[in-house]
């Protein structure tokens, strides 16, 4: 795997799984 | 009829969202178009997508679930004016016209996942099993399965059915993607199928058919604009907020999607590092449509893997759990129509059942009916995401934004910039989409592009959906009496 494609893989899958977390704990925060 | 359901906490919603959200399409189709697409280049897309059609078309709809209390035709009718209900018919029908070949769908799933427990579906010729099993009688008795269970979930309310059954199955979806993952990683040359799924590839941005295809594919896999979100929505508490629902249900789909990715490109990749490899040998794989690449494809390749049996009857359990979450959203949406209609939850899901099993049967005998029936109505969805914002330019997008969005007192609340979406961004992605779907169907075959037997023409679509909107805007006068008769509201 190329160092660029793993930076990439990092990248979406912070800003997905770390959207979805954040999300998830705003829901929880603002109950 | 009053409304007295309620779910019993956020986490109702937010399950029953993502449930509803998190279907087939992420686990069969994302996989199969992102490697198409060029990988990297198409999450991009992809991502900025959920942002401008899906993420705000959810938003719509929560929003005017919320306010009307009533289902999608009654939603329709009170904010467009009686008049227009009809639009809300149509999105009700073409959502309805695919639960009739989505329960199906579902079906096949349960199918294969018994098929690899009690009769060794991995030692098989995936190919002649799926023809076998495709010419006989039993995608009907599956599809009756499928609607039964789902119709019996329905039947036991918005708590103890809706909201118990995505408690069960979304935590249960995730955690299969995620050993499905694990396992894929660990198969030999897996990290070959990682770089071709995340090479960023950011020449292919300037094709402007992964940027169609990532529009298409957010579209399709959220749910946004199909009247589901605005049905669940009917139950949900005054104080919850719709921006943050919708983040959280988009979200949580793309992660569902990238999981199953990382799960079958890896596969795929492992497969063929024992052979003589290339990529051309992958994307022919993938190249198969969703039936081939699940039925077919995912059979062989899990029969070269350790522990194949499970691994490949976990995979289809995640895709059935998958499948029943969106199905029993499809049968609410009609169910919460017939209740406004004043019948009782019982009778309703008792007539949605039977239409569903009775309109289901085409599709569960002839392959090339279901794919008639995905074309025209898959297109139709665009449609009804169009008549989405058109219900949010009619009330003022500011007007909108200001007295259906942001709930008083909530810390969370939707800058101006939305504004933009509905007058300028939502109806330029919807020609864009419909313009070149049409454009690919006359582009394939020009001298049938018109012809409406053709099952996938431009004439077959237009034709069925004339006739679906002439009907329903014939009957707009008779429907609405009897859903705003029940709802007291002249």
């Amino acid at each position: 795997m190329t160092l660029e494609a793993l930076i990439f893989m990092i990248f979406i899958f912070a800003v997905c799984v770390g959207g979805f977390a954040y999300a998830l704990y705003l829901s929880y925060k603002n109950k | 009829m009053q409304n007295k359901e309620y779910f019993t906490s956020r986490w109702g919603i937010i399950f029953a969202g993502i449930g509803m959200a998190v279907g087939t399409g992420n686990i069969w189709r994302f996989p199969r178009i992102v490697s198409q697409n060029g990988g990297g280049a198409f999450i991009i897309a992809w991502l900025l997508f959920l942002f401008l059609w899906s993420i705000p078309l959810l938003i719509i709809e929560i929003s005017i679930g919320k306010k009307t209390r009533l289902g999608v035709i009654g939603s329709f009718g009170k904010m467009m004016g009686k008049n227009f209900a009809w639009m809300g018919t149509f999105v009700a029908f073409v959502t309805t016209s695919i639960m009739f070949y989505y329960s199906v769908v579902t079906g096949w799933c349960i199918k294969y996942f018994l098929a690899t427990i009690f009769q060794g579906l991995i030692k098989k010729n995936p190919s002649e099993f799926w023809y076998t099993f495709t010419s006989s009688w039993e995608p009907v008795i599956f599809h009756l399965a499928a609607i039964g269970i789902g119709a019996f979930i329905i039947l036991s309310g918005v708590v103890k059915g809706i909201e118990r059954a995505n408690k069960i199955l979304i935590p249960s979806l995730f955690f299969l993607l995620i050993l499905a993952c694990l396992r894929a990683l660990t198969l030999p040359s897996a990290f070959q199928g990682l770089n071709f799924l995340f090479s960023p590839n950011l020449a292919r941005l300037g094709d402007y058919e992964v940027w169609l295809n990532a529009l298409s594919q957010s579209a399709w896999s959220t749910g946004a604009g199909w009247g589901l979100i605005l049905t669940y929505a009917v139950y949900s508490h005054k104080k919850e907020n719709p921006l943050l629902i919708s983040t959280t249900i988009g979200f949580g789909n793309n992660v569902a999607s990238l999981l199953a990715a990382a799960a079958v490109i890896p596969t795929v990749f492992s497969y063929f590092s024992t052979q003589a490899f290339s990529h051309q040998k992958v994307l022919e794989v993938m190249k198969a449509d969703n039936q081939g690449l699940t039925f077919i494809w995912i059979p062989n390749l899990f029969s070269k893997v350790p522990s194949g049996s499970l691994f490949l009857a976990l995979f289809f359990l995640a895709l059935s759990f998958a499948a029943f979450s969106s199905l029993i959203s499809m049968i609410e949406l009609d169910t919460r129509i017939l209740m406004d209609a004043g019948l009782s939850r019982r009778k309703a899901v008792l007539i949605v059942g039977a239409v569903a099993f009775l309109l289901g049967l085409p599709s569960a005998f002839s392959m090339n009916f279901f794919n008639n029936q995905d074309w025209v109505w898959g297109l139709g969805l665009i449609m009804s995401g169009f008549f989405f914002t058109v219900v949010v330019l009619k009330f003022g997008p500011k007007n909108f934004r200001l007295r259906m969005i942001s709930v008083p007192g909530s810390s969370i609340k939707l800058g101006k910039w939305f504004d933009i979406l509905p007058c300028i961004l939502l109806p330029l992605q919807f020609i864009a989409m419909l313009g070149w779907w049409f454009w690919q169907s006359y582009s394939q075959d020009p001298h049938n592009w018109f012809n409406i037997l053709f099952p996938f023409s431009v004439g077959t679509v237009l034709f069925q959906w004339l006739i679906a909107l002439g009907l329903f805007i014939i009957l707009n006068k008779s429907i609405n009496k009897k859903i705003f008769v029940e709802n007291n509201d002249s």
